[in-house]
């Protein structure tokens, strides 16, 4: 039996000991915290106040209202129906009418009114967060599973608005009742109050010993369900991995181990919570118990000072008493984990966002690009940095050639110089300004960059093309995608421009859609031009013809490339061979065949 | 539904159990009222001071009884609605892992996350909250209906008048909550996406500059999320109130009859009393009942959203029975065409030709001319729609999936690497290979030097969570991975792009002792000219087929992409 309270079912203990006393001495601290979460979800709900101090008024009406109904059927049954006197009684019972009718309405009023509110307030959380995700640095996409991340988005945000839609109300009626009902109670008989009251302290200690534990166990479980989450968006994501190499069992394993782990924390969770009602019931009962026993010795003994009539009376609101106790405390718990939740999402609003604190907004930029002794390592404890003390120097419409061994640093140049990193050591200069004094809108809405692995959103072939520069016309769209050598394919298809790209589909192939990337490219007219492995998958033919295209983009911008194939890298006006992150050979092409350096090596193995 | 709460079948017996300590607790409950009675009339009436003691006592013991009851019912029914959630997630995923890819590409990889855990909480939820209260609701309100016509009929019959009215309120506000809260899901899903897709394009966006456009196009997908959501509460927020009304009007026809039957001398003030007590408490009743059919249009929704993954068909089942053999494959197009699921055009059209065992087969063509088609018809990740494929001599159609692929290693254009150490991926290749295999393959694919140049060697994190790797450090770690494997057949779709020509060289140097057919796409002649056939597609079809050599005699196309290539040849890194 004892077996069974320590494991039940099975079920190994998560929170310890230390954990219950960790949490116990951090209980200030974590109350300073929910305060704060607290303070800023009200901060969230600014535009509302007004709106929610009149659901506050409305909710104190209904509470009166609700205890005004009982006390006229009582006053009937009493004044009326005893006395058998039926004058005004009509009266009585239209006024009763009325506070139903009354009740009813305001209780629809409020819960019209708090559902918009809240669901507006969420929403505003919402869009703040993702808002604040499209300012967050790429280092902080870089380290995170995506699933957790949308884990915090939905899950978290989820369990934030079913709780205020239902707990507000509920918290403020549970108190305005608590009130009324310790009044009538204090004005019926001080004594017996006091007596019931007695179980104030029991009820603190019982709901302390449950929080205690749920709180670090909601906590314990929303990490577990980001978890969990994070891993299905993998696996699936990655199924074609999976399924050729015949791993499904592996994957339902490695998930059966998440979700047991979620399984166990959700057991103790849904337990100690659970108990929550219990443990009311049980007070309610000895409340109870302690106004009849008490009351009845009283009424015994004392002669007058208590009568039957009120301990039935008391018995009634001694109940009505501990109702909302036990209101509030099963709200506590939604509460609990609605601020659990509302911590996980204020974290990532929390994550600063990219500085973005260049002053030059507006500037035509001329290409010019300098980097200058440029440093930088993806992590701290790298041992070699991934580009080092680099520096060359790009005139406003040259092109250049990156070359060099994997992992030689050619794409993280590319990377700082769209500012999605920043340089360790070194500076990256733009038109003769350090490129940190740019605002990040300023560079990047002048410069095209075309990404290695070429990404298209589940849209139409038409809407990502024209995501290069969104006023361009469908004339234009058509024009880019001609140029691109991408138009012939995509009139194959039955929908033409406007297919919709489903990405888990597979009939669009690797190389049509860097035909689409490259498409997308050209519609913008920047000033400077990233091509990063564009054209990787596009078979050579395809890529002779769309060459020219290229090559005529490039001219009169700055334009940085990366590729492998000899035509490609020919047409460029210098080439950089970088080797381990520094800079290997640098000059034309004849130049560098001159050197017979590393460049010479690679050309004619 | 059904389908769903099949999967609480398995522990009717705790669901038994947990029901009868809450009926226990009920009982407890119900008498209670009883013992207060007995109280002021044994007691306090008659001025017996040991009787008060002695009832007080026996509820006192009675409420810790249902106390205990109420706790063994909280751990019974944690524990299997737990066991039943995590029942139904397993079951799930697992059939998810078992979808073909026809069946996988009509669920967003967001809207599986969403069902696997917001729709199994919902249904575990209304599971929880049904082994609660779900017997309480009906038993006070028929309870009560029940007492109040023994105290009085006519009192009863008009408090049980607009019952069914509310009755049929609460079935369709149940029937129309399911549909709006299915809809609520939807935009939750879509929600899901966009911002999975946004994660995904976090580059795109940010080298774009179009992070404030993304989130006008979100705002509007929120925006319909919220307006559905406001609509669902509010309809079901609507239901207490109605309730109010209808029972408060009940109360009051009751009140307005006992005062005629009272002036009629047909009723006693007590059974009044009581009739108007039991009305109060069917009030709770059906307040529970509202509470359980939010829980239930909700849960409703879900399930639905549910059985539709666990209704989805799945490819074969089948006994994995394959030995491991040493032959190198083989692999036969008989007169094959194809078009994906649900598409009109064929991207492959009568396609027919023959691989050898230990043969060097490179396939080309130009961009979107069915390369990756073909190939993923091999490992059979999609099924040809006319014709045959046959490897080693079986049709695949015949082949067990896991048996097939377990021949096979395939490299697939975009290195996908899985969140955990750069061994773990590794293992998935084969998750029995000794440690040497897994350095051995590695050296093949031409990326140990790589590994052990880390800070953490092979157990350097990789994956979402993990270090950044190159693009060609990828793919070698995705080759290593099919070596690892120590297949018959090898399949490498376009996977060398990123390497430079001397590691590119040394791969194939490193595969050149191994007795495996290898079937390589490629955009590059010079891997071309050692493979000891070359398969040329163009628009789908097969537009030459033979060595090097023969096709510069005979294939114009080749000779066009030979040309291309000659002009500058290639540089690689």
């Amino acid at each position: 039996m004892s077996n069974f309270f320590t494991r039940p079912f099975g079920h190994e203990r998560i929170v310890t000991k230390e954990d219950i006393v960790k949490t116990k001495q951090s209980n200030k601290n974590k109350a300073d915290n929910m305060g704060q979460t607290l303070k800023r979800i009200w901060q969230f709900m600014r535009g509302e106040r007004k709106r929610l101090y009149f659901i506050i008024s409305l909710v104190i009406v209904t509470s009166l209202l609700s205890i005004v109904g009982p006390f006229l059927v009582g006053r009937i049954v009493d004044y009326y129906f005893i006395p058998r006197a039926f004058d005004g009684l009509f009266r009585i019972l239209i006024i009763l009418l009325a506070t139903y009718v009354l009740l009813s309405l305001t209780t629809f009023i409020q819960a019209y009114l708090m559902v918009g509110l809240s669901q507006r307030t969420i929403y505003n959380l919402r869009h703040r967060l993702f808002e604040h995700m499209q300012e967050l640095p790429v280092t902080f996409y870089d380290k995170r599973q995506h699933g957790e991340l949308m884990s915090r988005m939905t899950n978290d945000i989820e369990t934030l608005s079913q709780t205020m839609n239902s707990s507000f109300i509920q918290f403020t009626t549970s108190i305005v009742t608590l009130i009324g009902t310790f009044s009538v109670m204090l004005y019926l008989s001080p004594l017996l109050t006091f007596l019931t009251a007695m179980i104030i302290p029991l009820l603190i200690i019982s709901v302390r010993f449950i929080t205690n534990r749920t709180g670090p166990l909601y906590k314990i479980r929303q990490r577990r369900t980001g978890e969990l989450n994070g891993y299905i968006e993998e696996i699936v994501s990655g199924q074609e991995i999976v399924k050729v190499f015949s791993q499904e069992d592996r994957a339902v394993e490695n998930f059966e181990v998440r979700a047991k782990n979620l399984r166990e924390v959700t057991f103790w969770a849904n337990l100690y919570s659970g108990f929550i009602p219990k443990v009311m019931n049980m007070l309610n009962n000895i409340s109870f118990t302690i106004v009849a026993g008490a009351g009845g010795i009283l009424a015994l003994t004392t002669n007058g000072l208590v009568t039957v009539g009120t301990i039935v009376v008391f018995a009634e609101y001694a109940r009505q008493f501990t109702r909302p106790l036990a209101d509030l405390s099963n709200q506590l718990n939604q509460v609990l984990s609605a601020i659990a939740g509302a911590e996980r999402v204020f974290q990532i609003l929390d994550t600063e966002a990219e500085s973005d604190d260049g002053s030059i907004t507006n500037k035509t930029i001329q290409g010019h690009i300098e980097f200058n002794n440029v440093t930088f390592s993806y992590s701290k404890t790298q041992q070699h940095p991934t580009i080092k003390n680099l520096s060359f120097e790009v005139k406003s419409g040259e092109s250049v050639a990156l070359i060099g061994a994997t992992g030689a640093g050619k794409t993280t140049v590319m990377q700082l110089l769209a500012r999605f990193y920043e340089t360790d050591q070194g500076e990256i200069r733009v038109d003769g300004e350090n490129i940190k004094d740019y605002s990040r809108s300023a560079i990047r809405s002048q410069t095209a960059f075309v990404l290695q692995d070429p990404y298209l959103f589940e849209a139409t072939i038409r809407e990502n093309i024209r995501y290069g520069r969104l006023t361009a016309t469908d004339d234009e769209v058509v024009e880019a995608a001609k140029t691109a050598n991408a138009h012939d394919f995509i009139m194959t298809l039955e929908q033409g421009y406007d297919t919709v790209l489903d990405l888990d589909e597979g009939f669009i192939s690797q190389g049509q859609k860097q035909l689409i990337s490259i498409a997308r490219a050209l519609i913008t007219d920047p000033a400077i031009l990233l091509l990063d492995e564009a054209t990787s998958s596009i078979d050579t033919i395809t890529e002779l013809k769309i060459q020219e295209s290229l090559e005529r983009l490039m001219k009169g911008r700055t334009s940085i490339i990366i590729a492998h194939r000899l035509n490609t890298i020919k047409a460029v006006d210098r080439i950089f061979v970088l080797d381990q992150g520094e800079m290997l050979e640098s000059g034309t092409e004849d130049e560098l065949l001159q050197l017979q350096g590393k460049y010479y090596d690679m050309v004619n193995q | 539904m059904l389908t769903v709460y099949r999967y609480a079948m398995k522990y009717k017996w705790m669901i038994v159990i947990a029901l009868i300590f809450m009926l226990i607790e009920l009982v407890v409950e119900l008498i209670q009222p009883l013992f207060i009675q007995q109280v002021i009339d044994n007691g306090i009436m008659v001025n017996n001071v040991d009787n008060v003691i002695m009832y007080l006592l026996i509820m006192f013991g009675v409420s810790v009884v249902a106390f205990l009851a109420g706790i063994f019912n909280t751990y019974f029914t944690s524990h299997l609605t737990n066991m039943f959630g995590y029942d139904l997630r397993l079951a799930i995923f697992t059939r998810v892992q078992h979808f073909t890819l026809a069946t996988l590409s009509k669920f967003s990889t967001s809207s599986l996350i969403t069902r696997m855990t917001q729709d199994v909480l919902q249904t575990e939820m209304l599971l929880f909250m049904s082994l609660r209260i779900l017997f309480r609701a009906p038993l006070l309100v028929i309870g009560s209906l029940v007492m109040s016509f023994i105290v009085n009929p006519t009192l009863g019959l008009y408090l049980s008048m607009l019952t069914p009215v509310l009755a049929i309120f609460l079935f369709f506000t149940a029937r129309k909550g399911a549909e709006i809260f299915l809809r609520v899901q939807h935009w939750l899903d879509r929600i899901n996406r966009f911002i999975q897709q946004n994660l995904e394009a976090v580059r795109l966006i940010k080298a774009n500059d179009s992070g404030q456009y993304e989130t006008g196009k979100f705002s509007k997908v929120a925006a319909k999320l919220r307006d559905d959501t406001i609509f669902a509460l509010r309809l079901m927020e609507s239901i207490l109130p109605v309730l109010l009304i209808i029972m408060n009007g009940s109360l009051l026809l009751v009140l307005w009859v006992a005062s005629d039957l009272l002036q009629a001398n047909e009723v006693a003030v007590g059974e009044i009393v009581a009739v108007i007590n039991y009305a109060l408490r069917m009030q709770g009743g059906f307040s529970m009942f509202a509470f359980l059919i939010i829980a239930s249009s909700r849960a409703k929704a879900s399930s639905d959203r549910i059985s539709e993954i666990l209704h989805s068909p799945i490819s074969k089942e089948d006994k994995n029975t394959y030995e491991p053999s040493q032959q190198a494959g083989t692999v036969k197009f008989d007169n094959v065409s194809f078009k994906y699921p649900n598409t009109g055009r064929y991207v492959l059209k009568n396609i027919s030709f023959e691989i050898y065992d230990n043969e060097n087969f490179v396939i080309m063509g130009g961009t979107g001319s069915g390369k990756s088609s073909l190939i993923s018809l091999i490992p059979k990740m999609y099924e040809a729609t006319d014709g045959t494929v046959t490897v080693n001599g079986k049709n695949v159609s015949d082949w067990p999936t896991a048996d097939l692929r377990q021949t096979i290693g395939y490299v697939p254009q975009r290195a996908i690497l899985f969140t955990g150490s750069i061994y773990d991926n590794l293992l998935w290749g084969n998750l029995h290979a000794e440690e040497e295999d897994v350095f051995m393959s590695s050296e093949k694919a031409q990326i140990h030097d790589n590994i052990m140049n880390f800070d953490d060697t092979y157990d350097t994190p990789v994956g979402q969570m993990g270090v950044t790797l190159s693009g060609g450090q990828k793919q070698r770690l995705s080759i290593a991975r099919a070596l690892v494997r120590k297949p018959s057949i090898l399949i490498l779709d376009d996977s060398t792009s990123a390497l430079d020509v001397r590691t590119e060289n040394n791969l194939w140097g490193a595969l050149e002792g191994e007795n495996v057919t290898r079937i390589v796409i490629t955009q590059k002649i010079s891997t071309a000219e050692q493979a000891d056939r070359v398969l040329l597609l163009d628009d789908g079809e097969i537009s030459a087929l033979g060595s090097h050599e023969e096709l510069i005699r005979t294939s114009a196309l080749y000779r066009e992409i030979y040309e291309s290539q000659q002009k500058g040849g290639h540089i690689d890194e």
